[in-house]
């Protein structure tokens, strides 16, 4: 039998089995809205965990990491840096988020910070930016799907069919399921992608180079600007320590605040549950050495892939390895694109339809488990129209989204402690710092010290965001008082 | 240890990991000898950042945990 036959029934099997999975899970929620958004605040600690992990490792840690390490080298440690930084808050934040969200009845971010700042426009404007921020995510989700399957099956299933086959997947038991089938089908995924990624990292080293330090003493003998951080830019030039430690800032900022891990601190069980999962993540962070491992792997190594995005495809099927291993490496890499794409399309239609549409129409909780379920698809399309772009890369488009998530970091810390705050200054101040951010990525051309467009955008949000709430009427004091009480 | 000094360090041990790992903070690091574990050591430095974090969130869940439980009783 051909390999590339051998792997697509592997990769059949895998994704029988995930939507096995996702389908059974949904069995057993309820069928009220909280049960489809928020899994009935069930969820123990080896599901979260694997839930918050596999939701932050996806096509982007798998196929754009390695693509990095790669092509630009040390620039890829950028991500390995904000991981730890971002989640550490959440320490704090998470049982706070939960124990409003409980009072009030919270499922997602933009009910935590209207409940505090009561303005329809606001609660508007965060699932319009939500969803914006959404689609490039989940583009880059289904490219990564698209790019292993082509890439494994030798071309005979090309990017458009895999990433659809795989999300038509995904889909059907999102929209089965809801949250129940995300957190199931995440811990099967998450096992399986650390196992794959540690085995093929230390692996391909030692097979190649005969190690790890000698692969290294290689690149570094062979090509010292790509090891020497903050790396270099995709056209080989040196990358600026401006824009390297701002994507660590933007990152780290941005983190927490996507809706769908954001929304996790109101699925937990209990709030130690929620703290357990930050204290054991950083331990997911580590999983990118190995991926790095396989991305360098492949600076020495002879031939290229079509673009950096396909290394890691590339560098399994140019080492001869038995075509069930193929398979399996494929299943990980798929697993780490879905397991996020699930949460993303999940998120994105709880937040755009409880957030947005629900503030200006007043519709059943069946009506609205139909919109989430009409949103789930519109998301997936317009996404999957962006992922056939061959242009784009894994890595940026995530980038790129952080500019947009991360401003509503100052908004959720002043909703949940700073009593001050006014709706006037949260609004403004989303409103400055979008904007700053939208120009800049706009004009790239103008930024100062080559920062990302976020970070520039936090600079206005956070002074706009004080200075208009101290220069405007405080909030009536029962109304924070009972918030907060 | 008291609440406040046990939050007081780890918010101290993550602004520290902030500066170390970003410019300027992470330039003395920033460079590919000694290997440690055979990986370079700008990437090493990290790891070991990252994997002191895990140590640090503990021993403050520890102190964070005493308190709480003292709190119910």
């Amino acid at each position: 039998m051909e390999q590339w036959v051998v792997v697509t029934i592997i990769i059949g099997l895998y994704l029988a089995l995930t939507l096995t999975i996702g389908l059974m899970a949904g069995r057993n929620s309820s069928d009220s809205v909280a049960g489809y958004v928020a899994a009935d605040r069930s969820f123990g600690l080896l599901v979260m965990y694997f839930v918050t992990g596999a939701s932050v490792f996806s096509a982007f840690a798998f196929l754009g990491g390695p693509g990095w390490a790669y092509s630009r080298g040390a620039a890829a440690f950028y991500i390995l840096s904000y991981g730890a930084l971002g989640m550490a808050p959440f320490y704090w934040m998470g049982p706070r988020a939960a124990s409003l969200g409980r009072k009030h009845g919270f499922v997602t971010q933009a009910q935590l910070i209207v409940g505090r700042f009561p303005s329809r426009s606001l609660s508007a404007m965060i699932a319009v930016l939500s969803l914006i921020a959404f689609v490039p995510y989940v583009t880059l989700q289904m490219r990564g799907a698209g790019i292993v399957i082509e890439a494994v099956t030798d071309g005979h299933i090309p990017i458009w069919l895999g990433s659809l086959v795989a999300y038509g997947i995904v889909i059907m038991y999102v929209l089965r399921s809801g949250a129940m089938a995300v957190g199931w089908t995440n811990t099967f995924q998450g096992i399986f992608m650390v196992v794959i990624a540690w085995a093929l990292g230390l692996y391909l080293p030692h097979r190649l180079y005969g190690g790890i330090r000698p692969m290294f003493e290689q690149i570094a003998a062979a090509r010292p600007e790509l090891l020497a951080p903050p790396g270099l830019t995709p056209t080989g030039d040196p990358w600026s320590w401006g824009a390297y430690s701002t994507f660590i800032l933007v990152s780290a900022v941005g983190l927490m605040m996507w809706p769908h891990l954001f929304m996790k601190a109101f699925t937990a069980k209990d709030d130690d549950t929620m703290r357990r999962t930050v204290i054991l993540f950083p331990t997911f962070q580590l999983f990118l050495i190995p991926v790095f491992l396989i991305g360098f792997a492949g600076v020495l190594f002879a031939g290229e892939p079509q673009a950096p995005d396909f290394i890691l495809p590339f560098m399994i099927l140019e080492t001869d390895l038995p075509a069930v291993v193929v398979g399996l490496f494929c299943a990980g890499a798929l697993s780490a694109s879905m397991s996020t794409g699930d949460a993303l399309l999940h998120a994105s239609a709880s937040v755009f339809v409880g957030d947005g549409v629900t503030k200006f129409v007043t519709i059943s909780e069946k009506a609205q488990r139909t919109w989430m379920r009409a949103i789930v698809l519109l998301t997936g399309a317009i996404a999957y129209y962006f992922a056939q772009d061959p242009d784009s890369s894994l890595v940026l488009l995530l980038a790129t989204a952080y500019g947009i998530i991360s401003q509503f970091f100052p908004t959720v810390v002043a909703a949940m402690y700073w009593k001050r705050a006014t709706t006037a200054g949260v609004v403004s101040g989303l409103v400055a710092g979008t904007l700053t951010a939208f120009l800049f990525w706009r004009f790239p051309e103008y930024k100062l010290y080559d920062m990302h467009e976020g970070i520039l955008g936090l600079l206005v949000h956070i002074p706009v965001l004080i200075g208009v709430s101290l220069a405007t009427t405080p909030q009536a004091e029962e109304h924070v008082e009972g918030y907060f009480a | 240890m008291s609440l406040k000094t046990a939050r007081a360090l780890t918010g101290v041990y993550f602004v520290l990991m902030a500066f170390a790992v970003t410019w300027p903070g992470f330039v003395p690091f920033a460079r590919v000898e000694p290997f440690v574990l055979g990986l370079p050591f700008a990437m090493a430095f990290i790891a070991a950042w990252i994997s002191g974090s895990v140590i640090v969130l503990v021993l403050l869940d520890r102190v964070e945990k005493r308190h709480r439980d003292q709190e119910a009783d």
